[in-house]
């Protein structure tokens, strides 16, 4: 089939990504291979390791062919795309694709692959089933963040709940089944309204003459840009299908109404994978109670799904209703950024987990806000701080998913050295492990947002972007910089400062395998956080194209 | 000439060159070679450093790679407003995308950012050659050097800085310099909790200066430095600042100026922020010197400096609250030094009105003045700060206090660091006498030294410019650092020795044990007369003295009314109208001086004899006295505030997760279950099986729940994918519209 200027095939005509997406698959078949061979845990342990680092290859293949200043007809380029029919009956294509917004998150997964994987060498019971579920996981996140199709899409999304529910409930804490479970429920039920939608914007797009499920012409629509075989902006399609179907006239003739209603299912689904405040309770209990591998997973990568979610469908589909719900948006991130700053405040002493999971929340909540106030009505603002709060989101997200990854990582270290989660029973470890503790600080002040380090440029790009339309939120969350910074600082004191603590004095220092785990990803955070532009020019153009329509005023 | 020019770049890289080299390479395990990697490498900058201010003095610039001179300006702080002399050198490189723009970084040089630079490398380089007499007992010597390799580098560069965001970003590495630094001896509580306190202190400072910068940068478009299109001190775009208004009625300018101010608050200590610098004197003596009285906290000071124009372009609004703030805390602080008997505590507290001073002179738009005594300041107040660690570290090898090392170290060296134990040092540590001296009288503004004629400037300006009321508080500041300066001068260098019977500091984390205490404090003194032998001074020491002695009195030379062809050499360099000098306020500053210095010397002539004896001034008011001695009690009333305010509101938010939103979650979960149960029993039971079948159904309900829940992952996945698709087909194919 021919494609629109929109949409780049592979340069080379290799479906690079697919075997992509498919590798960790492999990967999971060697795994079951190795155990019908009855190769021992230690090669099956190293096997899985090493198998993480083909994608990253593919993944950087994909990167190596991606151009990232590409745009076309009101948006970024979409490349490397693999389009072909797949269920005929309801127009499902089987359609990848990497943009500026995709693209910085695959990388970010295949990344954080490898750290999950050594993070779980310790695992003594079923290692291969862990192996198994981690690299199924890592097909899923990447199937998510490749899939331009909603109905793959949406089958990632909640395929990517198997494998972590697994994953927590068999490795995981004491309280592993509640947490799991309200994990997967909440996520599950927060997307059925995303799957009706989805059912009637199919229908409403048959009506208009041409049904799909495909994300980027859905998206096309939904900013009123051509879309080749219909008229109209989704918006319209929407209104005519209500009318239609007689439901306009007994709720009301307000178009704005049902793109309010799409506006919501979209919101639940991905909020609550964001764990925007208030349907951020399931997150603490999840990390927490989740095998390190799992909250490495969790925490660095899967939320940004929610986050990727809201630019990829909820931004362009429905513009009007994001504008008009944005100070809405802008609210419920600053209590976000604030909630998860105290909260974090309050677990010192406590789980160190539990700690590093509410630092997360906070940090979703400035990308939350950077999201709202790229929608934000026009108040004077340039399109370029409405791009800059973009790139501000991916940054965080990339940052925040390494450095966050890292914390859990070492937070399992010490786990796995002293069997105690509680920061209570530490105190003093530098003098006995100073390498660990020289690490450890500089994940943390990545993750507290250091500038030379990239948590600061996500965060600093997200406060001027969102300085431009949302003035009062943008310095209200200045208080979750300030708080968490005294959060995490004072979790380093409990673990590291002071005198050693009785029974700690011979705990090992940082291994050899620990330090070569970290050391890549302290590394990118420092690359990253001196020169952002490898991250940043990915998503530019991207960024700036989608969020020129909230120039106007859409409501 | 060129070559200082185009290597401008190698003056930060070279100190970080030399953090790296000591993190990362087997140098960190010696430390003599880390000490001398770190000095190596600042010498060159420094050397680099002199020559590039030699090159702008010169007026030679580089455009495009061209070698070009630059015509200097005069009296530019005119009618038109400040303006910065044009600027030597600027090397930009993209950095971010930002939009359709790009955010550029790079270096910006000129005259005034030369002599920092000059002043940084000098006055770190001669901190550095104490810390390797000073930290050689210190087994993680190495590890100290790295860090102050790495603070030198960050202020190098926040001084280079082309635009804020880089400066600010160089910023925020030093306030993580200064982290690690204070929080060195990492064991001691007061250590990391002063460590802790100054991060998130300055981070208050910090994190309101970002909105300033992102302020400024919204309406910009840029944060580069420059007068030209786009560039953040655009003639046009600072009257576009002052005159329209922003959030709370303010103009746009005063709003950023004010915001970046909350910077200075900050880093500067300035009050009300200013509680964390009295505490990070629990850092090395060396890095006192460097970061908490020579560079960094004049890093505040510098940043209204640099973004001058913006302060003055709303007409005098945020100069005023810059004033306010500099002269109150000029005041504030001399008059807390006044009542301290820790040595450092002291000069920390004349560090914070010090600070104030040069504030409030940019104020009152002192420009040359605030920048002239940030650099003579820097020069003096290091010298005070290494005497000091001279004098502490000599104290502590007397046997008192050796003695009391064994029991409890941080208890020892508070009690070394007692200038009411002190006495009579004058003849045991000769050199730190006569260096010492010449800092003091530097610092209390006695002619013709260093302090002095950029005291004398700050008060000329503010005579000059009508402010009488910050002239008067000035003044009064003044008068309050020759007494309090004094007063310690006498207590260390005059008198007889007390330390044979220390006041022994109570360690609140650690008490003593009683019988070793009374050891302590009395038990050596038959053997006092011995200790003479314990007295030295090492030349490591010594040197960087000696270098800070001789600009601490030459300093002043720089901007004389005759130092130059035109006079006032530096005013000139900088392209800045030179101050009138006044005969007038010359004589009231330096009667103010020696006022101070006689009433210091009366008052403390013959007080202590021995260690325990009250203070004089404590006799004549001893609630004041108190109340000074407590700092006014400010960090009580921050602890009781905004300290419980905060844990108040942790536990508040904790609550409302686990109680509320949790609770709701629960809630919805339960409510789930039940209306799944009833639906079963209707179904099941009475639809199906009939009221008979009752109680069977329960318990088949039971077993075919049981069932759903087999723990396998095919069965879960198998119902997930069957919901799936169940409700696809239902809604494409059974509900057509």
């Amino acid at each position: 089939m021919t494609l629109p200027a929109y949409l780049l095939p592979s340069p080379d005509g290799v479906p690079w990504l697919t075997l992509l997406m498919l590798s960790p698959l492999a990967g999971l078949l060697l795994v079951g291979l190795g155990s019908w061979l009855r190769l021992d845990e230690r090669t099956l342990r190293l096997g899985a390791t090493a198998w993480t680092g083909v994608p990253i290859a593919l993944a950087a293949v994909v990167w190596s062919r991606f151009d990232p200043g590409a745009t076309a007809a009101g948006q970024g380029v979409v490349q490397l795309v693999e389009r072909v029919p797949w269920i005929t009956a309801i127009r499902v294509d089987y359609f990848l694709g990497v943009d500026g917004l995709s693209l910085p998150l695959v990388l970010l997964t295949v990344v954080m692959a490898p750290v999950a994987a050594i993070a779980s060498w310790g695992v003594v019971e079923r290692p291969r089933a862990h192996y198994a579920l981690l690299l199924l996981l890592e097909a899923a996140m990447l199937g998510y963040f490749l899939a331009l199709d909603f109905f793959f899409f949406f089958i990632f999304w909640e395929f990517s709940l198997v494998p972590a529910y697994f994953l927590i409930q068999g490795w995981g804490r004491d309280d592993r089944r509640a947490a799991a479970l309200k994990f997967f429920v909440y996520t599950m039920a927060g997307s059925i309204g995303l799957l009706l939608l989805f059912q009637v914007i199919y229908l409403a797009m048959r009506q208009a003459g041409l049904p799909t499920f495909n994300l980027i012409d859905l998206g096309r629509l939904g900013r009123s840009l051509p879309v080749e075989g219909v008229e109209g902006s989704l918006r319209e399609i929407l209104f005519a299908y209500m009318e239609r179907l007689g439901v306009a006239g007994a709720l009301g003739r307000y178009p704005l109404l049902y793109t309010s209603i799409a506006f919501w299912a979209i919101f639940v689904a991905f909020g609550i994978k964001l764990a925007v405040w208030p349907f951020h309770t399931w997150l603490p209990d999840a990390y927490a109670e989740a095998p390190t591998a799992a909250s490495i997973l969790l925490s660095a990568v899967m939320s940004k799904m929610g986050a990727y979610g809201m630019l990829r469908i909820m931004l362009p589909l429905v513009p009007d209703a994001s504008q008009y719900f944005a100070p809405v948006l802008g609210a419920l991130a600053l209590a976000g950024i604030v909630a998860g700053a105290f909260g974090a405040l309050a677990n010192i002493g406590g789980d160190i987990k539990r700690l590093i999971a509410y630092t997360s929340i906070n940090h979703m909540g400035y990308v939350m806000l950077a999201i709202a106030a790229a929608a934000a009505a026009p108040g004077g603002a340039t399109i370029d701080s409405r791009a800059i709060a973009v790139n501000g989101a991916v940054m965080q997200m990339v940052a925040h998913g390494l450095s966050t990854g890292a914390l859990f990582f070492l937070a399992g270290c010490l786990h796995a050295r002293t069997g105690s989660w509680l920061l209570a029973d530490y105190g003093g470890l530098r003098v006995a492990a100073p390498a660990f503790a020289g690490v450890m600080g500089t994940a943390l002040f990545a993750n507290l947002g250091l500038p030379g380090l990239a948590g600061f440029v996500g965060e600093f790009f997200i406060f001027r972007g969102a300085w431009a339309t949302m003035p009062l939120f943008t310095a209200l969350a200045l208080i979750g910089l300030v708080i968490t910074a005294l959060a995490l600082l004072l979790m380093f004191q409990q673990l590291f400062l002071g005198p050693l603590r009785e029974g700690l004095s011979r705990v090992p220092d940082l291994r050899p395998a620990e330090l070569g785990t970290m050391l890549p990803v302290l590394g990118l955070l420092l690359l990253l956080g001196v020169y952002p532009a490898p991250v940043m020019n990915l998503a530019n153009a991207t960024a700036t194209q989608l969020v020129a329509i909230f120039q106007n005023l859409l409501t | 000439m060129e070559v200082f020019l185009a290597n401008a770049w190698l003056i930060p890289a070279l100190p970080l060159l030399a953090c790296a080299l000591i993190t990362f390479t087997p140098l960190r395990r010696s430390n003599a070679a880390s000490g001398w990697t770190a000095i190596g490498l600042l010498a060159l900058a420094t050397l680099l450093a002199l020559g590039l201010l030699g090159a702008t003095a010169r007026g030679l610039a580089l455009r495009d790679g061209q070698l070009t001179t630059l015509e200097r300006g005069h009296g530019a702080h005119g009618e038109a407003g400040f303006t910065f002399p044009e600027p030597n050198l600027v090397q930009r490189v993209d950095w971010a995308p930002a939009g359709e723009r790009v955010l550029a970084m790079g270096l910006y040089v000129d005259t005034p950012v030369a002599t920092m630079l000059a002043m940084v490398t000098v006055a770190s380089l001669c901190i550095h050659i104490f810390s390797l007499g000073y930290m050689a007992a210190n087994p993680r010597q190495s590890r100290f050097f790295s860090f102050i390799a790495l603070f030198t580098a960050a202020m190098l560069l926040m001084t280079m800085a082309d635009n804020l965001l880089l400066f600010f970003m160089a910023w925020e590495v030093m306030g993580l310099c200064s982290y690690l630094l204070i929080g060195f001896l990492y064991q001691r509580p007061q250590a990391y909790r002063a460590a802790v306190k100054a991060f998130i202190v300055t981070r208050i400072g910090d994190v309101l200066m970002l909105l300033g910068l992102v302020y400024l940068w919204t309406l910009t478009g840029s944060l580069a430095l420059g007068t030209g299109e786009g560039e953040i001190f655009n003639p046009a775009l600072l009257a576009r600042l002052g005159d329209e208004h922003g959030p709370l009625g303010l103009t746009h300018a005063t709003g950023i100026a004010l915001l970046l101010f909350c910077g200075t608050i900050g880093k500067s200590a300035q009050f009300p922020l200013h509680v964390w610098l009295p505490d990070a004197m629990e850092g090395p003596t060396p890095v006192s010197a460097l970061i908490h009285a020579a560079t960094m906290v004049a890093a505040g000071v510098f940043l209204v400096a640099r973004t001058f124009p913006i302060f003055e372009a709303d007409g005098g609004v945020a100069l005023g609250v810059v004033t306010f703030i500099g002269a109150f805390t000029a005041l504030f602080a001399a008059t807390v030094a006044l009542a301290q008997f820790d040595i450092k505590r002291i000069l920390a507290y004349s560090t914070l009105s010090q600070l104030g001073f040069m504030v409030a002179a940019l104020g009152i738009g002192g420009w040359v003045a605030g920048l002239f005594h940030l650099l003579t300041h820097a020069f003096f107040k290091a010298l005070l700060f290494l005497g000091a660690g001279s004098i502490i570290h000599a104290m502590e090898a007397t046997p008192a206090i050796a003695r009391l090392h064994h029991a409890d170290e941080y208890a020892a060296q508070q009690t070394a660091q007692d200038i009411r134990n002190m006495g009579g040092l004058r003849t045991r540590l000769p050199w730190t006498f006569w260096t010492y001296t010449l800092g003091y009288l530097a610092l209390a503004g006695v002619f013709p030294l260093a302090g002095f004629w950029s005291k004398d400037e700050i008060l000329a300006d503010a005579f000059k410019g009508g402010h009488a009321v910050v002239f008067v508080v000035l003044a009064l500041a003044a008068f309050l650092t020759a007494f309090y300066m004094t007063r310690q001068w006498r207590l260390v260098f005059f008198g007889a020795f007390r330390g044979e019977h220390p006041v022994v500091f109570i360690n609140p984390e650690k008490p003593p044990p009683a019988h070793h205490d009374h050891a302590t404090g009395h038990g050596a003194s038959p053997h006092a007369t011995a200790d003479d032998a314990h007295w030295h001074e090492s030349p490591l020491l010594v040197a960087p003295l000696v270098v800070l002695a001789s600009f601490a009195v030459t300093g002043g030379l720089f901007n004389l009314p005759f130092s130059g062809p035109g006079g006032h050499w530096l005013s000139d360099l900088w392209g800045q109208e030179a101050a009138t000098f006044s005969p007038l306020v010359a004589a009231i500053s330096l009667l103010v001086a020696l006022g101070g210095i006689a009433a210091g010397w009366v008052l403390y002539g013959r007080a202590f004899h021995t260690a325990g004896e009250t203070d004089p001034l404590e006799q004549r008011a001893p609630g004041l006295f108190r109340l000074l001695y407590q700092q006014y009690r400010v960090d009580a009333l921050y602890a009781a505030s905004f300290g419980r305010l905060v844990a108040l509101l942790a536990l508040a938010w904790a609550w409302i997760d686990r109680h509320v939103l949790d609770g709701v979650v629960r809630g919805v979960g339960r409510l789930t279950l039940f209306l799944g149960r009833l639906n079963f029993i209707i179904d099941d039971t009475l639809l199906n099986d009939g009221p008979d079948a009752l109680a069977s159904g329960t318990v088949a309900s039971g077993r075919r729940t049981r069932r759903l829940q087999t723990g396998r992952a095919q069965d879960y996945l198998g119902y997930l994918f069957g919901g799936v698709v169940v409700m696809a087909l239902v809604y494409l194919y059974l509900i057509r519209p």
